[in-house]
């Protein structure tokens, strides 16, 4: 909203410069964005809240700086020059819909004289931002600027019958309004209709039908008081924003409507002459009645944490308009007046104090809260799982949730959850998946020459439940492409491959204690077959991890191999971090024992080990394949696996004929299998 | 350090002055013989003069008189040692040089394959390892001490993520706890239990993302306040940190969906010297000590009294410039005390509990402190931008 210095002169004495008006504006919450020359005037740009319609106008904020500098606001009294008849007889007013429309005054100015404005109006209106249209519509704006009540001025004559009716509209029924758009209108629309059809849509826009024109010499000027909700409902579903329906939607003053009317009366005398004629045409059916709140000066300092003397808060409440009667022990029975349609609690009228006094001379103090024992289980995994993934090379990432529907349906069975009103085609459902948006981050580096990423990311996925309520599951994804190594002087480059990705995996899997973990040799359809699996603890799978697929990686234009991980993190959260125990290290040396196995092609690495494992032998410290390969003098349908094994005893050194034992013991269990040892 | 420079050394260079580290650093010697003869053999060879010249390679590395290794084992470790470890040096010798019988070129051409053309993927790499391996063990280690280092690559945690952890470790260390909720939220939680009811003008200050007309994408993580109060009542100290979305196109201020860190403090004596208090602190922490805050009056329906924080401009310390438009103040958060009815509407009793909240934009909290001028970089998982972090 932009206000007039000079204006704001009119009603209270302002002795601070443009700037420290901008911040003194700013620091009781009329946040002030900018201050501005426009020739002997300033103009500040006010942000008015939703809350505050009374500062929608030049009085408001007058009324504020009066009660900030402890000076007296000029009160509005108009003294209306009556003549001619009563208005009575020239025009009646009838409210319908008394639920929508609490109050409607009107008067009747005859033999205007409708022309330009002088020129100190404009000039006025200019500052504020309002474009000058003709001296009768410009009085109806600038009272509106000036007291911040809507008004509108009908050409009587073209009021078939010089009737109002303010009623709801018939279904159907058109209306043109000013701007020259058709409306056809419901029953939620309030109109103000003459005696045949509809001629404004009330406090929203007037009709271009009886608007006001060079020909026009009787004007009825209506000022009255719509209620929010309906104005707003109506606003919306014309799409209609006007400087009226911001007003009205946010709350008027009803006991500003006869004082605004006779304001605009005068002005519009004064600048296209006329007579007024005698009487204001006052509909009011019940008269609204402002609510009345206890107010105790211990629940300002309950709020506040600060003893505000009883006279500043009688003094800033005052200045604001309420009405503050003492009513005991400091306690108060204050009248809301009726332009603070924002109070309605006696918390209210603490913010009232509080802003009046200054939120910086309010005290402050820290306390911390009462110490808690527990331990956020939650953090401590999300922490130090991608504290180990940076550690391993992953960048993190976020990604946007919102992606195109048609996308998920590749990697996800779930039904997406769609938006209503999305952004875009391509942001209007919420992932399913968060490989495609991996993928894409994936691809955004590749596009720029960044060949070699690891990137994860701690996220969600959606979907749209059975019983029709949406879910969340968190995943953690993780991408990876190009060389696990880059070249230089210590390393030829060494490409990714699937087994960076699975150790990636159980390191990170390993950080949790998981019983019975078990890798499984197929993946989901998105991986390329054979180059795929799962790790699932007692059937449930945690995670799934991958090539991707030719076809998808054609489609997003990936021109490199892309190894994709899935950790059902959601399920991951259910098991504890690994607990460390110590284990006393051995003082007795542990001899390594090379086998050099032909193993059948069938029988997976994973079978050999779980049948050393199965056997329990305490003296078997560790294990692991040293080499692998196939072909030469090995047999068809067999590889050759080299195992290292490392043998040790915590209570003595192993002798040769003992190592010599358990290595039968482990070649029994492993020929069981069809391994042999290489002759 | 490669065996072939420890067999340089005498075991009192080395740091061996017992039976058991004689035994270790033989044990060393001998797996590193075996890892070596493990890997020929498991490689092969590509051809009957390849396998040859491999295993004499090999063989000569080790057994040959002159610069063999287990030459160096006797001149430097066996012939030099301490009287008192003569035996056992002796011991394990005999031991090595019986083991080292395998690395005889006759033992090896045995047992090294040699295959035409390589038959799979691993037989490749494999050989091609083998050669580097052996090459490498023998290569001279680089002299140029100003060479880089040779690093690990790191990655990174994303920018917005480690401001929320900051954030959450000041908090953290105040007491309080985390919490979260759905983003997928009811217009009951994201709106009418926040006071913020459809028919008011109040609600199009947040530009919402709907699934249906009771379910929206949360424009804010002050939902979670009231599920926060359902669950645990007063006193309660949370924050809550999450991702949240509006209607807004994207452009270098604004992204559909950003991140939020909401506060909520709960108890019987809570006062608005606490929220100012609070937040003071938090900045300073979170910024350094010389930085001032500044509260003025805001509206949030589910505030009351409101206000917005600033704080003293931590690019020019207050006296003005580019960032804070002159002002010496940047807009930092929203706060207030909360709002009666919605400590009802969350089960608590506002005649005997009172409380403070805000919220802030950890994305806005991170362009300000990593001087980033454009948000949509946080989402576009560009890794020349992440692993400047």
């Amino acid at each position: 909203m932009k206000i007039s210095v000079n204006w704001l002169k009119e009603f209270v004495e302002i002795t601070s410069t443009p700037r420290e008006l901008k911040s003194d504006l700013t620091m009781i919450g009329l946040n002030t964005e900018s201050v501005v020359a426009v020739g002997d005037d300033w103009v500040l740009d006010v942000e008015v809240t939703t809350n505050r319609p009374d500062c929608l106008n030049h009085y408001g904020v007058a009324r504020e700086l009066a009660t900030l500098y402890r000076q007296p606001l000029k009160k509005i009294e108009v003294a209306v020059k009556e003549s001619g008849g009563p208005a009575q007889d020239v025009v009646s007013i009838e409210i319908s819909d008394p639920d929508l429309c609490a109050r409607y005054c009107g008067r009747v100015v005859q033999n205007v004289k409708v022309g330009p404005s002088p020129e100190w109006l404009v000039k006025r209106l200019e500052a504020v931002g309002q474009r000058s249209i003709n001296n009768v519509a410009d009085a109806t704006n600038y009272v509106l600027m000036e007291l911040g009540h809507p008004l509108h001025a009908f050409d009587l004559s073209r009021l078939n019958q010089h009737k109002i009716i303010v009623r709801r509209a018939k279904p159907g029924e058109p209306l043109r309004t000013l701007d020259g758009t058709d409306h056809t209108l419901t029953r939620d629309n309030l109109v103000i209709a003459d005696g045949t059809h509809p001629v404004a849509l009330a406090g929203v826009m007037g009709g271009q039908e009886s608007e006001i024109s060079a020909n026009t010499r009787d004007v009825l000027l209506e000022s009255a008081w719509f209620e929010p909700v309906s104005i707003r409902r109506t606003s919306k579903s014309q799409g209609f924003h006007t400087e009226a329906s911001h007003r009205f939607e946010r709350g008027a003053d009803i006991k500003m409507a006869p004082v605004a009317l006779d304001r605009t009366a005068t002005l519009i005398q004064l600048i296209a002459g006329g007579e007024i004629l005698t009487g204001m045409i006052d509909v009011y059916p019940p008269p609204q009645t402002r609510p009345v709140l206890r107010l105790l000066r211990s629940e300002i300092t309950r709020i506040l944490g600060a003893e505000i003397p009883a006279e500043e808060i009688e003094r800033i409440l005052r200045g604001l308009g309420f009405q503050v009667e003492p009513s005991g022990n400091e306690t108060w029975q204050v009248t809301v007046p009726s332009f603070r349609v924002d109070v309605s609690r006696e918390v209210d009228l603490v913010e009232e104090v509080a802003r009046h006094v200054g939120y910086d001379r309010l005290p402050s103090r820290v306390r911390p809260a009462p110490p808690r024992v527990e331990r956020d289980t939650t953090r401590d995994k999300v922490i130090s799982t991608s504290a180990l993934l940076v550690s391993l090379g992953f960048h993190e990432i976020i990604t946007t949730s919102m992606v195109d529907p048609a996308e998920g349906g590749r990697f996800s069975a779930s039904t997406p959850v769609i938006l209503a009103n999305p952004l875009s085609q391509d942001a209007s459902a919420m992932r399913s998946s968060a490989v495609p948006s991996m993928l894409r981050a994936i691809r955004w580096n590749l596009d720029r020459d960044t060949n070699d990423a690891r990137l994860f990311e701690l996220g969600k996925t959606y979907s749209m439940g059975a019983n029709g309520v949406p879910e969340e599951h968190r995943v953690l994804t993780l991408g990876s492409t190009g060389h696990r190594r880059a070249a230089s002087v210590y390393d030829s480059e060494a490409p990714l491959d699937f087994f960076d990705l699975k150790g990636d995996l159980e390191a990170i899997l390993g950080t949790f204690e998981i019983p019975a973990l078990a890798f499984e040799p197929s993946g989901p359809a998105y991986f390329q077959q054979g180059k795929s699996g799962r790790l699932v603890s007692s059937g449930v799978e945690l995670a799934v991890l991958g090539l991707l697929q030719q076809d998808l990686a054609r489609d997003y234009k990936l021109r490199q191999a892309v190894w994709v991980a899935e950790i059902n993190f959601e399920r991951l959260l259910e098991f504890p971090l690994r607990t460390r125990k110590f284990q006393p290290i051995s003082k007795f040396p542990a001899v390594e024992r090379d086998f050099s196995l032909v193993v059948p092609d069938e029988v997976p690495y994973a079978r050999l080990s779980a049948a050393i494992a199965s056997l329990a032998i305490e003296e078997v410290r560790g294990f692991h394949p040293v080499d692998r390969f196939r072909g030469g003098a090995i047999p068809s349908g067999h590889y050759s696996l080299l195992l290292r094994v490392t043998f040790g005893s915590q209570t003595r050194t192993l002798t040769s004929d003992e190592v010599g034992e358990l290595s039968q013991r482990l070649l029994t269990a492993l020929q069981g299998l069809g391994a042999k040892l290489r002759q | 350090m490669l065996i072939d420079e420890k067999v340089q050394k005498t075991l009192p260079d080395l740091g061996v002055n017992d039976a058991a580290g004689v035994e270790a650093l033989f044990a060393e010697v001998r797996a590193a013989m075996a890892a070596e003869r493990a890997r020929l053999v498991s490689c092969g060879a590509t051809s009957e003069a390849d396998r040859d010249k491999l295993c004499k390679d090999l063989r000569d590395r080790w057994l040959a008189r002159k610069n063999g290794l287990l030459s160096g084992v006797d001149e430097n470790w066996l012939k030099k040692s301490p009287k008192e470890l003569k035996p056992s040096v002796g011991k394990q010798f005999n031991g090595l040089r019986q083991e080292s019988a395998t690395l005889e070129v006759a033992a090896l051409t045995q047992d090294v394959p040699v295959q035409e053309q390589a038959s799979d993927h691993g037989k490749v790499s494999a050989s091609d390892s083998a050669t580097t391996t052996i090459s490498q063990i023998t290569r001279e280690v680089p002299r140029d001490l100003t060479l880089p280092g040779n690093r690990q690559p790191l990655g990174s945690l994303h920018p917005v993520m480690q401001m929320q952890r900051e954030i959450e470790e000041i908090f953290l260390n105040l007491g309080f706890r985390i919490e979260s909720g759905p983003e997928i939220e009811t217009t009951y939680y994201n709106f009418d239990a926040l006071n913020i009811p459809e028919s008011h003008p109040s609600r199009d200050d947040w530009d919402t993302l709907y699934i249906d007309s009771k379910t929206v994408l949360r424009t804010h993580t002050s939902p979670v306040q009231i599920r926060s109060m359902e669950k645990y009542g007063a006193p309660l100290h949370i924050i809550i940190p999450g991702k949240c979305y509006r209607h807004d196109s994207p452009d270098a201020s604004h992204s559909p969906m950003f991140h939020q860190i909401e506060g909520l403090a709960i108890a019987s004596d809570i006062t608005f010297a606490d929220l100012k208090g609070t937040l003071d602190f938090f900045a300073k922490k979170l910024f350094g000590e010389k930085i001032r805050t500044r509260f003025q009056p805001s509206f949030f329906p589910f505030t009351e009294p409101s206000g917005e924080v600033s704080i003293s401009c931590i690019f020019c310390g207050g006296d003005g410039c580019r960032v804070c438009k002159e002002s010496g103040w940047i807009e930092v958060m929203g706060c207030g005390m909360v709002h009666p009815q919605v400590l009802r509407n969350g089960g608590i009793d506002p005649e005997k509990y009172t409380g403070w909240a805000f919220g802030l934009g950890v994305d806005r909290f991170a362009m300000m402190k990593y001087d980033i001028n454009d948000i949509q970089l946080f989402f576009q998982s560009d890794v020349r931008f992440l692993r400047q972090f």
